[in-house]
């Protein structure tokens, strides 16, 4: 009850005309500035985090959830749009998003996503409002082992973005691996496979991965078939609207998506992209259309979003509980707390309850405004599809290779960006699926840390993965997420013979 | 088209696709040995490389077994100077880049030769389009949000 | 009357500026460089030094430019290109120090035109509030009897917290080759390890730690400055307790190599104004950083000392060969 109030007081602050206009702009700015590829919400917010300085406490912070939600769903625009995803949580969006806007289908696809992250983002602020101290004090008794556990699992199920074979996914999934080990080994400080070459110890980029084979590659690919078998690509075709079978389709991977993000995103070291993995591969088993996969489902949109979003929502659980700023945006989170001398922590609740009130209540309303502001846009969003295909695909590789000059603008990144957008063609020439060698280069370093953790930790004793309870299920889960489909098939051959 | 390349024997993409796996798995495990410094506690930075040379390996040896029985999916012919044409302008916007000649023009180049990759015929109007283009994102960046992209001649006027 | 009034102010006025541009040459163009990405630590302080320099009008004209990379060095190797240029200064700090050594960069920080420190974080070393560890004495016992027993959370492999857990064992007489230092990626899944109870100790910079140590879910067993910090005043030094160890973790600016006695003293004096302008403690109030302000031969000094100290225990520790 106490919850409520104090939830209802942040809202007295956050709803003056004022606030709202200020949250409006923050929308915007945040929009804006987050559909640039390679600019995912972080640095979006980090570079607009001096505008909000001229504000006060109160209409900054509002501002500031304003530019934060608005980058998040910046980033699925032109994941959506340009099948350029900015950032390393909208893989799964762009999988099956970018698939959907070629077909005609993108205002439905913006559209689940908006609406997605709109409900993803208020069932997890509400959960960050009144679980968050009992949410957290789980969350910390993750550890190492657990979260390696949690790695092989999300391996083993996005299995299910391989294709249609095993060998041509494995081998595309462990180039991805090897890119990963490229870099300064975070355990030991050791340079690895950097060939003497500076630029390289901060390892591989995944968004310049991500962008060159997504977008620069499909750029070749199109470009490479354009007589033979030239790419159409229709703006629009039906509704631009979501129909009612998109909505019938959509409110359940909503659901299982914030199921995912929300709780994984709460773990110190959970991240964004282990839960839109799981929501997507989910997604793709309970589909009743299941070969609409890697050609346009929507439930491979609604999922991730919301997944994602939940994710986002779930960092702030031991943000605000403890002062752990466990992402990249959290940490550019607690520098907008610490403008205004506020520290994050188990005594912030007790000291500053207007502030964190304010800020959770404009967090619900950002949400409502990205909604508001948005589904409008995403008629003037497609209409860029019909932008004549040669420029279309310049603009894509402006795009791609402006948000990699604006992080960092080396030329032996763009060479990489180059390297993997060519790569990226061969891959798709010969049918080898692009995903997985992104999905290994996120997972490949997080799982290897987390398991030399642990094995320090234990001085070397592997057992400890299975004498934890949370390591040992996730890790029972993951045996049987493999073995299933083989005791299925000889299952369904054994009941062949008998019949 | 399947049964030619049968009665050659080995399909071509895959042999040259399992020597390129074998090589990789070569160059990550030569990087392992090379490593000087271990872990005093647990498994050392040298574990993951080797785990990931062996499933290379594998895999490398997984595509010859596929060339001799099917092979990759045969893609038609692609136009090469299509692809030469967007792959001229990234090398372009590299060594504009590189060799300090700032973003704009870089931009204009790729936006250029991409649009002439993609079929357009009017290399021209094109780059100025691009030209307009690059301006436009360079002087956002600096001005609203004091990010400095690649800068050159050109761009120092704007500043 | 007037008309002479107004005069003779404008005279005095002409006169002032004109006495201020020969003490103290004004630059009217700088360019700060963050070698690391947007939104960290080193192109915060960037971004500050823009805000207060700009703000209180001692430099007109204020770029800030990242250049990411390899702890900084990439940024460093550029600095050095740029010789003899008195508009540039690049934001670095201790991390650099052991960054160089550790990537086995060519270039080194003897190469640079040191300018001024501006500021300095203590370090922490922390256990949860359930260890039966109450002192860094007992600390150092436990580390004695066996250090592979002893795990210790904090950031990067060579980075501030692990040259200072490695400092630590060398200066109580264990083996610092066989310290059990685990990092973790961000002060946060430290943190957390830490109230975990996953592992022994954590070392960390006192802010980052601050909100847990107040609500007494971790204890401090020391603090790395020389003396006790303001807002803990209760958290012992490490010298206190006969440990002879002492550790900041500061940052700096530095300017590129070639510089004429004038250009260096241009940039000093320009940081020296800033450093005690309004703006700058306004803006080190609302961060919580520490002003350690150093100039001239004594940062000059202070830097040759930390390089020194760092490469020795990096050796020891076995983090570079």
């Amino acid at each position: 009850m106490d919850t409520l109030l104090s939830l209802l007081h942040g809202f007295t602050v956050a709803l003056e005309p004022s606030k709202l206009l200020f949250c409006l702009i923050g929308v915007f700015l945040g929009t804006a500035v987050g559909v640039l590829p390679g600019i995912g919400p972080a640095l979006t917010v980090a570079l607009l985090l001096p505008v909000t300085f001229k504000l006060d406490p109160g209409g900054s912070l509002i501002m500031f959830a304003g530019i934060y939600y608005g980058g998040m769903y910046g980033g699925s625009t032109t994941a959506i749009l340009l099948n350029a995803p900015g950032e390393s949580a909208s893989l799964a969006t762009a999988l099956e998003g970018s698939k959907m806007a070629k077909a005609g289908r993108g205002g439905p696809a913006l559209a689940t996503s908006a609406i997605g992250s709109f409900v993803a983002g208020l069932i997890a602020t509400i959960g960050l409002a009144f679980l968050a101290p009992w949410l957290v004090e789980v969350a910390v008794k993750f550890g190492p082992w657990d979260y390696f556990a949690l790695m092989i699992v999300a391996f083993v199920t996005v299995s299910a973005t391989f294709g249609d074979s095993p060998l041509r996914g494995l081998t595309s999934l462990f180039l991805g691996i090897a890119l990963g080990l490229i870099g300064i080994d975070k355990l030991t400080g050791q340079a690895r496979l950097t060939f003497g070459v500076p630029e390289l110890l901060n390892g591989v980029e995944v968004t310049t991965l991500a962008v060159g084979l997504f977008a620069v590659g499909e750029a070749f690919y199109v470009a490479s078939k354009r007589f033979r078998d030239p790419e159409e690509i229709i703006p629009i075709k039906g509704s631009l609207w979501m129909t009612k079978e998109d909505w019938k389709r959509s409110w359940a991977p909503w659901l299982r998506g914030t199921a995912f993000g929300f709780p994984i995103g709460a773990l110190p070291a959970g991240g964004a992209e282990v839960p839109t993995f799981l929501s997507y591969s989910t997604e793709k088993k309970l589909c009743k259309y299941p070969d609409e996969f890697g050609k346009g489902a929507i439930e491979g949109v609604a999922g991730p979003e919301a997944a994602n979003n939940a994710s986002a929502a779930g960092t702030l659980v031991p943000l605000l509980t403890l002062g752990l700023p466990t992402s990249a945006t959290a940490a550019i989170m607690l520098a907008g707390f610490q403008q205004y001398g506020l520290n994050p922590g188990p005594l912030l609740f007790a000291e500053k309850p207007d502030l964190v009130w304010g800020l959770i209540a404009s967090l619900f309303i950002a949400n409502v405004m990205l909604v508001i502001l948005n589904l409008p846009l995403i008629g003037l969003w497609v209409r860029l599809l019909a932008i004549p295909q040669p420029w279309l695909y310049a603009g894509i590789l402006v795009f791609a290779t402006m948000g990699t000059l604006a992080v960092n603008g080396s030329p032996v990144e763009l060479t990489m960006l180059f390297a993997f957008g060519f790569i990226g063609y061969l891959m798709r020439r010969y049918d080898y699926p692009v995903a997985p060698m992104v999905v290994g280069l996120i997972l490949g370093p997080m799982a290897e840390a987390q398991l030399r953790r642990a094995l320090q930790i234990s001085l070397g004793d592997p057992m400890i993965l299975l004498q934890n309870p949370i390591s040992a299920t996730l890790l029972g889960i993951a045996f049987l997420a493999l073995v299933a489909p083989f005791v299925m098939k000889g299952l369904n051959r054994f009941k062949a013979s008998e019949d | 088209m399947t049964n030619e390349t049968r009665a050659q024997g080995a399909d071509k993409p895959a042999l040259i696709v399992g020597v390129l796996l074998l090589a990789v798995a070569f160059l990550v495990g030569y990087d392992a040995s090379q490593q000087t410094i271990t872990s005093t506690y647990g498994i050392g930075p040298t574990a993951m490389p080797y785990v990931v040379a062996c499933g290379l390996v594998v895999l490398g040896l997984a595509h010859f077994v596929t060339a001799f029985r099917g092979g990759l999916p045969k893609p038609d012919a692609a136009d090469s100077q299509a692809l030469l044409w967007i792959a001229g302008g990234l090398v372009c916007l590299i060594g504009c880049i590189g060799l300090g000649g700032g973003f704009v023009i870089a931009i204009a180049l790729l936006f250029a030769c991409t649009s002439r990759g993609m079929g357009r015929q009017a290399l021209a109007v094109d780059l100025a389009i691009g030209f307009v283009l690059g301006l436009a994102i360079y002087l956002t960046f600096a001005k609203l949000l004091t990010l400095i992209l690649p800068s050159g001649p050109l761009e120092r006027l704007f500043l | 009357m007037l008309t002479s009034i107004l005069k003779r102010g404008a005279i005095t006025a002409v006169a002032l500026a004109a006495l201020s541009t020969a003490a103290f040459a004004q630059l009217n163009e700088l360019k700060i460089m963050a070698p690391a990405a947007p939104g960290g630590g080193w192109d915060g302080t960037a971004r500050s030094m823009q805000q207060a320099l700009t703000g209180a009008g001692i430099v007109k004209s204020v770029q800030v430019n990242n250049v990411t990379g390899a702890g900084g060095t990439i940024g460093l190797s550029q600095l050095i290109g740029a010789k003899g240029q008195g508009d540039q200064l690049m934001v670095n700090g201790f991390v650099m120090v052991g960054a160089i050594l550790l990537n086995k960069s060519p270039v080194n920080l003897t190469q640079i035109t040191p300018i001024a420190r501006l500021t300095a974080e203590a370090e922490v070393i922390v256990v949860p509030a359930e260890s039966p560890l109450k002192t860094a004495k007992d600390l150092a016992e436990k580390l004695k009897a066996d250090p592979a027993k002893v795990t210790w959370a904090g950031g990067s492999a060579g980075g501030t917290d692990h040259i200072l857990a490695a400092l630590f064992a060398q200066a109580v007489g264990a083996d610092a080759k066989k310290i059990n230092y685990i990092p973790f990626s961000g002060g946060g899944e430290a943190l957390a390890a830490m109230l975990g109870g996953r592992v022994t100790a954590g070392v960390s910079g006192y802010g980052e730690f601050e909100g847990q140590i107040k609500a007494g879910k971790l204890r401090v067993l020391a603090v790395s400055s020389p003396k006790r910090l303001e807002n803990a005043p209760d958290a012992p030094t490490l010298k206190e307790q006969g440990i002879d160890l002492e550790l900041l973790n500061w940052r700096s600016v530095v300017a590129p190599p070639g510089l004429s006695a004038e250009q260096t003293k241009a940039l000093t004096d320009t940081v020296e104004k800033m450093a005690k302008s309004k703006e700058w403690q306004e803006i080190l109030k609302a961060r919580g950083w520490d002003d350690a302000f150093l100039a001239g031969p004594a940062f000059d000094s202070f830097l040759k000392n930390e390089i020194e100290r760092v490469g020795k225990v990096m050796h020891e520790v076995g983090l570079v060969k």
